[in-house]
């Protein structure tokens, strides 16, 4: 009897010590960053600084250490957060230089091809035509993002197509996913930069293979709008 | 906190670039925009130096007739057709070898000009403006385009019929002649030129003393095996007619260096590499860019990419070798050199017209200007996806 | 089994009784005792402990080192005649050498074998040399007239012989070393016209500097210096009269031969003379008349000749302009 109670003293013991390996571990896994916990996430945009030194916030973390910013992060004016992510998006296998440059010749390509539309136009027209590419593929990316989505749902043994609210990532995700996969189905002689800049001027206009399929989506929701209460029953 | 005080720094900067960028752009009148870019001037017979660092337009169909078949680089030849315009930064290299021009005695030998310089930075667009100058004080051209091309990229070789040894481009020849044709046509056939000795091209094909040189071009065109020999007898036709003064003549090649390499893409019966110095269209552009004539001028650009073998500087001499160096001289060196801030700012005036930049505070054309080296081709390929 | 054991310890206790009597006898030598006349012989088991009395070293008294009685004044050559290994007691200086252990001064001079080691100079004292020199000073002639300065000294002799010789305590006066000879001689000292200079510099090579403009002949081949420097002498003489010599191969040179470019043998002048006589053929009589025609023919061996760079390509374009007769407007 006391053998046993000895062993489970035991036991306990050795319970305590995995309890606080474990926790060990949790936290490396929590935390695979170079930098400890104290240091803060900076800013490298120069608006967003300036409004720090506007407001004194600049004065109360002046002392604590600020992560640096990623090598692909510019304070630069020409530097756009939604341009990165899709450069981020259009990348295959981390190569990176390319996926950047097959995205700048979409951009001049886009730009020629609005150009010549705007000079041949009329002066009223001119002023309709959007020059900048990065507007229009703001514009593009905006007139793709889906509001629903179909989540598969097993109740009573059958699979259920559920219509189910999407976050604000993840419908920016699928917009620059279709958009993609759009420029993508082309012929072979056809490089991906022609593509791409058609397919990005024609969904900033609402027009599109991408935009036609958020569409569908939207109408396969509405078909399915009787399994929507399966999300909470 | 360095990171961030920089940062900063930079900041106050802009924002003061910005009101002012802003005030700028109220000023701005959408029916006529004051375009202090751009000259009116668009005879470049009459460029001086008081129309240096400003833009003039090449009509559509002058640069049709002079540039279709080649001459105009290929990211140029894409800006001509966004912008709707063909126009062209007056600079200082041709304003100087336009008032060389001017000034040299046409009785002497003609003067040799080459023009040198990094990538990028203007050469061939220098060359362009000269060609139109050319064409406009009525000048036969005698204009390649890129030599290189033959030699890199032949797209057909035979063996040559007159020269032992040496290699025919039947095709590149007579695209060649098309070339010509259409930029001096109306020039051949209001001078009247005519061939002055009697040229027996095969048993029943001859050309005789007093055929226009036109037709024979014409006959060089449709029979392209003759192609080759028939522009080594049109160039010494046009020396001829030079040295009588009958006509005057301006000699334009891009990638002249190319002539000197050793290197090309040409084999011969054996598979054995052919150098430039064998094939026959070399001896017909060396033979023009002799001093044994008059009445003409040479203005020839040499350019790394135009040699395999020879790259290690941009500088005329090593470029053209020894060979080469002793071919030309004595010669003219006219150093083509990147944008100054005076040009950069009007370049960067003129894209803003042509909208291929938009809404670019001062900052940011700083930090283009800065990223390009004020490189003429940098620059515009900074600026493509903006 | 017993037996045997109690036998063997009989048998080392004769032996451990064996030991005493064998001092004793050692001991007993000097008065040796009658055996037959005492009656019975005792056997000594037990016996008496020999007193183990230890040998007494006597020290040798050591007198003070000498150093400590010198006076200050003292004549240190006659104290430090000739080479000698150091001496700690003779030497007045307190020294300390060799490597010491940690938070200890280097070990004195006392005992110390670092200080023996190492050859010294205490008998090349300034006296000693002033006295050698007085001593030697009756051997010397006088310095010759004429001489007085270095420069002089290098124009009446402009050939310099280095050698080295070695001085150390090993047991050999032989040194391999001190077999080699330098000669050295100032090119501009051996009077050679243009061919001859061409030649001795192709011949020599990297045996001349440019800078100090000084050939340096070294020879180390032969087992003395004696036979070295005759050596270096003869490859001398053989050099300046070899490059004295014209071959006739040498007339058959071609540009592509020569280092250098000579504007007057080139196409350049050719090209520029025909320029100059369009439209008739060119006389080669009167190029020098041609305006700016120096200025373009040293423009042009600089292109070559110093490397090609924008100062030489300017240098070379200013120098067509004035040929040409143009001037630039823009």
């Amino acid at each position: 009897m006391a053998i046993f109670r000895t062993l489970l003293r035991q036991v306990t013991f050795q319970k305590v010590l995995l309890g606080t390996k474990r926790s060990g571990v949790i936290s490396l896994t929590n935390n695979y960053s170079l930098f400890p916990s104290t240091f803060i996430k900076g800013t490298f945009i120069p608006s967003e600084q300036n409004k720090l030194k506007e407001s004194g916030e600049l004065q109360k973390i002046a002392h604590i250490p600020i992560k640096p910013a990623f090598n692909d992060e510019t304070s630069s004016e020409f530097y756009d957060p939604i341009v990165r992510k899709f450069t981020n998006y259009i990348m295959r296998k981390g190569k990176k230089v390319l996926a950047r440059n097959l995205l700048e010749k979409t951009f001049e390509n886009v730009k020629r091809i609005q150009l010549e539309k705007y000079n041949s136009s009329s002066f009223e027209a001119q002023t309709e035509i959007e020059l900048n590419p990065t507007v229009i593929l703001h514009q593009a990316l905006a007139n793709c993002k889906p509001v629903l989505e179909l989540m598969p749902m097993r109740r009573g043994g059958v699979r259920y197509q559920v219509p189910v609210p999407i976050r604000e990532s993840r419908s920016a995700f699928l917009a620059a996913r279709w958009i993609i996969e759009a420029a993508k189905d082309k012929e072979r002689t056809i490089h991906l930069p022609e593509k791409l800049a058609w397919e990005l001027i024609e969904a900033s206009k609402n027009q599109g293979r991408a935009v036609r399929r958020k569409q569908e989506l939207h109408k396969q929701c509405e078909a399915n709008r009787a399994y929507a209460h399966y999300r909470w029953s | 906190m360095v990171f961030y005080t920089q940062s900063l720094l930079r900041r106050i900067t802009s924002g003061h670039v910005r009101m002012f960028g802003t005030a700028l752009e109220a000023i701005k009148v959408p029916e006529e925009p004051p375009q202090t870019f751009r000259t009116i001037e668009n005879n470049p017979a009459n460029h001086t130096i008081d129309h240096m660092n400003r833009f003039y337009t090449i009509a559509p169909e002058i640069q049709k007739q002079l540039f279709q078949h080649g001459g105009l680089t290929k990211f140029f030849q894409k800006q001509v057709k966004t912008f709707a315009e063909c126009s062209i930064l007056i600079r200082q290299p041709a304003i100087e070898i336009i008032s060389y021009i001017r000034q040299s005695d046409y009785s002497k030998p003609p003067n040799k000009y080459v023009l040198y310089g990094e990538f990028g930075v203007g050469k061939s667009t220098t060359l362009v403006h000269l060609i139109h100058y050319a064409f406009a004080t009525r000048k036969i051209l005698i204009h390649v385009p890129w030599a290189q091309n033959w030699f890199s990229r032949p797209r057909e070789t035979a063996n040559s019929i007159v020269h032992e040894g040496n290699i025919d481009l039947p095709i590149d020849a007579a695209a060649w002649l098309v070339h010509f044709k259409n930029q001096n046509h109306y020039l051949l056939s209001e001078l009247d030129l005519r061939v002055t000795k009697d040229y027996a091209w095969s048993h029943r094909e001859t050309t005789s003393n007093g055929t226009p040189l036109l037709e024979m071009i014409n006959f060089g065109i449709n029979r392209i095996k003759f192609a080759s020999e028939i522009i080594n007898v049109l160039i010494n036709e046009l020396k001829e007619a030079s040295r009588d003064g009958k006509c005057s003549t301006m000699v334009a090649i891009d990638g002249y260096n190319a002539f000197f390499s050793e290197y090309s893409a040409i084999r011969d019966d054996n598979k054995k590499v052919v150098p430039p110095s064998r094939v026959s269209l070399t001896h017909a552009f060396l033979n023009i860019t002799k001093s044994d004539w008059c009445n003409g001028i040479i203005v020839v650009a040499v350019d790394i990419l135009a040699t395999k073998d020879r790259r290690e500087s941009y500088l005329p001499r090593f470029l053209l070798n020894k060979e080469g160096f002793e071919h030309m001289d004595p010669f003219l060196p006219v150093h083509v050199k990147n944008y100054t801030t005076d040009e950069f700012e009007i370049i960067a005036e003129y894209y803003k017209n042509r909208k291929w930049i938009r809404d670019i505070s001062k900052q940011g054309l700083r930090e283009l200007q800065l990223l390009s080296q004020n490189n003429p081709y940098k620059f515009m390929e900074y600026c493509t996806p903006l | 089994m017993s037996l045997f054991i109690r036998l063997c310890e009989k048998n080392t206790r004769i032996i451990l009784t064996k030991i005493p009597n064998v001092t004793a006898s050692f001991a007993t030598t000097a008065k040796p005792v009658d055996i037959e006349s005492t009656e019975f012989r005792v056997l000594n088991l037990k016996s008496k402990k020999v007193e183990n009395t230890r040998k007494k070293t006597r020290r040798v008294e050591v007198p003070p080192p000498r150093a400590n009685q010198m006076a200050v004044d003292q004549d240190w050559p006659s104290v430090w005649p000739g080479p000698k290994t150091f001496h700690p007691a003779v030497v007045p200086i307190p020294i300390r050498q060799g490597y010491s252990l940690r938070d200890q001064p280097p070990p004195d001079k006392y005992g110390n074998t670092e200080l023996m080691k190492i050859p010294n100079f205490l008998h090349l004292s300034p006296p000693a040399v002033q006295r050698h020199c007085e001593a030697l000073k009756k051997f010397c002639t006088e310095w010759p007239v004429g001489l007085e300065t270095e420069d002089k000294c290098r124009k009446h002799f402009p050939l310099e012989v280095i050698t080295s010789d070695y001085c150390y305590s090993s047991p050999t006066i032989r040194e391999p070393l001190s077999r080699i000879v330098t000669l050295r001689v100032k090119l501009s000292s051996l009077s050679l016209n243009a061919h001859a200079k061409d030649k001795i510099l192709r011949l020599v090579k990297d045996k001349y500097s440019p800078e100090t403009d000084f050939i340096t002949i070294t020879a180390d081949r032969c087992p003395t210096k004696k036979q070295n420097l005759e050596y270096a002498e003869y490859l001398l003489t053989a050099l300046f009269h070899e490059s004295w010599r014209v071959e006739d191969w040498e007339s058959e040179k071609a540009e592509a031969d020569m280092e250098y470019y000579d504007w007057d043998k080139n196409k350049s002048r050719t090209n520029l003379l025909t320029l100059h006589a369009w439209p008739n053929s060119p006389t080669d009589t009167d190029w020098e008349c041609i305006p700016h025609v120096e200025e373009y023919k040293i423009a042009v061996s600089d292109l070559f000749n110093t490397g090609e760079d924008l100062h030489t390509v300017n240098k070379y374009k200013e120098a067509v302009k004035n040929v040409l007769n143009l001037k630039c407007e823009a």
